[in-house]
C-alpha cells in the first residue's frame, strides 16, 4: 500500500498502539522500584531558565525529603501533548504529579479518574481553581506583588517623589492587577508619593526605552520607573543608562535575575522583585510529599530548609510560598533564571 | 491651483507638530530631548527606506521589523560570546540579506503574493526568534558597538549621518540610474514592465533583498542601542515602517517612491511619539493620533485625485 493512501485516522491509531504498548511496558515496572516515594512536575514547557530553575529546586527538595522527583513536560507549551505526560505519569502509578496548569478545562475529568486510582494531582505556578485540586502552590499573591514594589522603591527614593509606570499590553489583566495594587499603597501608606499614569509599550523593549526617556524628560524631577511587563524591563533600564540618570532615577519592575542583571550592577535599577522558582520548585515537591502521606496543611507550616513558615488557606486551597523575593546587585548572582 | 507636493505637506504637518509640542512643552526643544528622537530614528529610518523600496516595486513587507529581531539575535550572540565587534557588527547585514533572499524567494520563486508571503514569513520568524533565544533574552550585552553610536560629527551623531549618506544613496539610484525607472515600471504594473524588456523577476528579487539588507544594518544599529534581544524585538517596526513610507508619498498600490518623504514620516512619527509622552497623553491616543493622521493623508490624496480627474472630463 502506497505510504500516501494510509489513511490519517489509521495512521494514528497505530502511533496511538504503539503509545500504548510503550506505556504498558512502562507501567509494568513497578513505581516502588526505586524504593522512594515519587512526585512529579509537570511545567508548561521545558527547556527554558525559568522552569529549569523549578526543577533544580525539585531536586533539592527531592534529595533532602528521601524524593524521587520526576521532571517531565512538553516542549511547545502544548496542552494536549501536557495531558498526554500525565496520563503516562497516572500509568505509571506517580502518586503525586504537580501540574503548571495550561488548560484548566481538558486536566479536570484526568483529575478525577486519577482520584479513582490513588493518584493526587495538584496544581503549581499555574492554577486550575475549579478542578478539585487539593493544593495550589502559588508564588506570590497579587497583593504582595503590588504593595512590595512601592515599599521597596519607597525605602530608595522617599515618601515624596514622582514615579513613572511602563507596562506592556494594556490588556494584560496581570499586570493591571498589579498596577493597582501599586496604587492602592501609594494612596494608602504614601500620600505625597506620585504615581504617573501608566504608559504602555506593547511588548517591545525599544518603546519601553523610548517612553521611559519621554517621562523622564517631562518630569525633571522624576525619581522612580517601574517596569511592569518583563518585556519592558531592559528597555527601561537602558532608557536610564543613556539619560546619565544612574542615582537620580531608581530603575525597577517585575524582572527576572537574568534580565536585570546588568542594569542591577549598574545602578540603573535599585531591584527587582518576582519570586524565585527553584523555591516554588522546592515547596511543590515537599507539598507532594505531604499529599502522599496524607498528611493535611496547617494554617502556618514550617517546611524544612525554608526559611519562613508557609501559609496556606484553606478556603482558596491556596499554598504560598510567601512574599515575592526581591533582587538586588547584593544577591542578583545567586539566581540563574 | 498649485498641487502641495507630499512632501511640502508632510514637512508641513511636522512643523506644526513641533510648534504644538514647544509651545506646550518646555521640554521638547531642549538638546536633549531632540537627540533622543533622533537616535529613536535610527532602526525606523532604516526599515522605512526598505519598506519604500518594497512599496515602490508593488509589494509589502509587514516580517521586515521581526527579521530585523532575528537579525539582532545574530548580533548580539557573538557580542555575548565576546567575538570581534566587527565581526558582530557584519553579521547583522549578512543574516539580513539572507532573510530578504528568502521573502523574495517565496514571493519571486513561489509566486505568493506579498502580503500572504511576508505575513508567513513573519510568523516563522517570530518563532525563529523564540526558538533561536529558547526563553532566554540577550541582556546586558558587552558595550563592543558603542564606537558605531559614540562622539559627534559636525554635532551629529556619526550613526545620524550614516543613515542620511544611505538615504542619499538611494535616491541616487533611484533618480540618477536606469534602475530607479524599472524599480517604478516593475511597480506601477509588472506587464507593461515586461513588455517593456525589463527583468522584473531580477527587480523584485534585488528589492527585497536590498530591503532585507537595511533591515540588517538595522539589526546592528538596534543592538548596539539597546544591547539586548528579547522575543519581541522589532514586532511592531514594520507597521511603523510602512506607515512612515506612506505617510511620506509611497503608494500601497505601488510605483510610487520619495525618499525626502519617508524620512520626514520617520521623524513625524517618532516627534508624535515624543510629544505626546512630554503632554502626558493618555497612552492609548498615540495610537489613534497616528491612525487618523495616516486615514486623512489618504483620504485627501484620493480626493485630490478624484478633483484632478472630475477636472480633466469636465
Amino acid at each position: 500500500m502506497p505510504r500516501s493512501r494510509l489513511p490519517l485516522h489509521r495512521a494514528a491509531r497505530r502511533i496511538g498502539a504503539a503509545a500504548l504498548l510503550a506505556a504498558t511496558m512502562t507501567a509494568t515496572l513497578p513505581a516502588w522500584a526505586a524504593g522512594k516515594p515519587q512526585v512529579a512536575f509537570v511545567p508548561q514547557i521545558v527547556g527554558i531558565p525559568y522552569f529549569n530553575a523549578m526543577q533544580a529546586g525539585g531536586n533539592k527538595a527531592a534529595a533532602e525529603f528521601g524524593i524521587k522527583f520526576i521532571y517531565t513536560g512538553p516542549v511547545d507549551a502544548n496542552p494536549v501533548d501536557q495531558l498526554q505526560i500525565v496520563n503516562n505519569l497516572i500509568d505509571q502509578g506517580v502518586k503525586a504529579i504537580a501540574v503548571s496548569v495550561l488548560d484548566a478545562s481538558s486536566l479536570e475529568p484526568v483529575m478525577a479518574s486519577a482520584r479513582a486510582k490513588g493518584i493526587t494531582i495538584f496544581t503549581s505556578d499555574s492554577d486550575a481553581p475549579k478542578s478539585g485540586r487539593p493544593v495550589f502552590v502559588a508564588q506570590a499573591s497579587d497583593q504582595d506583588l503590588g504593595f512590595t514594589i512601592i515599599d521597596e522603591l519607597v525605602k530608595r527614593i522617599g515618601p515624596d517623589a514622582t514615579v513613572g509606570i511602563v507596562s506592556g499590553a494594556a490588556t494584560a489583566t496581570n499586570l493591571n492587577t498589579w498596577i493597582g495594587f501599586m496604587k492602592q499603597r501609594a494612596a494608602a501608606k504614601y500620600p505625597k508619593l506620585t504615581l504617573l499614569a501608566p504608559r504602555y509599550a506593547g511588548g517591545s523593549a525599544e518603546q519601553a526605552a523610548q517612553i521611559a526617556t519621554d517621562l523622564m524628560t517631562a518630569h525633571p524631577d522624576l525619581k522612580g520607573l517601574i517596569a511592569v511587563a518583563s518585556t519592558t524591563c531592559p528597555g527601561v533600564g537602558q532608557a536610564i543608562e543613556s539619560a546619565g540618570k544612574i542615582g537620580s532615577v531608581v530603575g525597577t519592575g517585575y524582572c527576572s535575575p537574568n534580565t536585570a542583571r546588568s542594569y542591577l550592577k549598574s545602578g540603573a535599577f535599585g531591584f527587582t522583585v518576582l519570586w524565585d522558582p527553584a523555591a516554588l520548585g522546592y515547596l511543590t515537591v515537599w507539598a507532594g510529599q505531604q499529599l502522599i502521606e496524607h498528611k493535611p496543611f496547617a494554617a502556618e507550616n514550617m517546611v524544612p530548609g525554608m526559611a519562613n513558615p508557609v501559609s496556606f488557606d484553606a478556603a482558596t486551597g491556596v499554598l504560598l510560598l510567601g512574599p515575592p523575593a526581591v533582587f538586588t546587585k547584593a544577591n542578583v548572582d545567586q539566581f540563574n533564571f | 491651483m498649485p498641487r502641495l507636493s507630499r512632501e511640502a505637506a508632510i514637512a508641513l504637518a511636522l512643523i506644526a507638530a513641533c510648534a504644538l509640542f514647544m509651545l506646550t512643552s518646555p521640554y521638547f526643544a531642549t538638546a536633549g530631548n531632540l537627540l533622543a528622537v533622533g537616535r529613536r530614528c535610527v532602526d525606523l529610518a532604516l526599515i522605512a527606506l526598505g519598506e519604500m523600496l518594497v512599496l515602490a516595486a508593488g509589494g509589502i513587507d509587514v516580517s521586515a521589523g521581526v527579521a530585523m529581531g532575528v537579525a539582532s539575535i545574530a548580533v548580539g550572540k557573538p557580542l555575548q560570546a565576546g567575538a570581534p565587534a566587527a565581526l558582530a557588527a557584519l553579521a547583522g547585514p549578512v543574516v539580513g540579506i539572507a532573510l530578504g533572499g528568502v521573502a523574495a524567494l517565496a514571493i519571486v520563486g513561489g509566486q505568493m503574493p506579498p502580503i500572504v508571503a511576508t505575513l508567513g514569513l513573519w510568523g516563522v520568524w517570530r518563532a525563529a526568534l523564540y526558538l533561536l533565544l529558547g526563553g532566554q533574552w540577550l541582556s546586558g550585552l558587552p558595550r563592543a558597538l558603542d564606537p558605531l553610536l559614540q562622539g559627534v560629527m559636525f554635532g551629529i551623531p556619526p550613526v545620524l549621518l550614516g543613515i542620511a549618506a544611505l538615504y542619499c544613496i538611494v535616491w541616487l539610484v533611484l533618480r540618477r540610474t536606469p534602475a530607479g525607472p524599472r524599480l517604478l515600471a516593475v511597480g506601477g504594473g509588472e506587464d507593461a514592465a515586461r513588455r517593456a524588456g525589463i527583468n522584473v523577476v531580477r527587480t523584485k528579487a534585488l528589492v527585497y533583498v536590498a530591503a532585507g539588507a537595511l533591515n540588517g544594518i538595522a539589526a546592528t544599529i538596534y543592538v548596539a542601542q539597546y544591547r539586548n534581544v528579547e522575543m519581541t524585538t522589532g514586532g511592531t517596526l514594520a507597521l511603523d515602517a510602512i506607515v512612515a513610507a506612506v505617510l511620506g508619498g509611497c503608494s500601497v498600490s505601488g510605483g510610487e517612491a520619495s525618499v525626502l518623504g519617508t524620512a520626514l514620516g520617520v521623524v513625524l512619527l517618532r516627534v508624535l511619539q515624543n510629544g505626546m509622552v512630554l503632554l502626558g497623553l493618555p497612552s492609548l491616543w498615540t495610537g489613534v493620533v497616528e491612525g487618523t493622521l495616516l486615514v486623512l493623508v489618504l483620504a485627501i490624496e484620493s480626493l485630490a485625485a478624484l478633483r484632478r480627474a472630475g477636472w480633466r472630463t469636465a
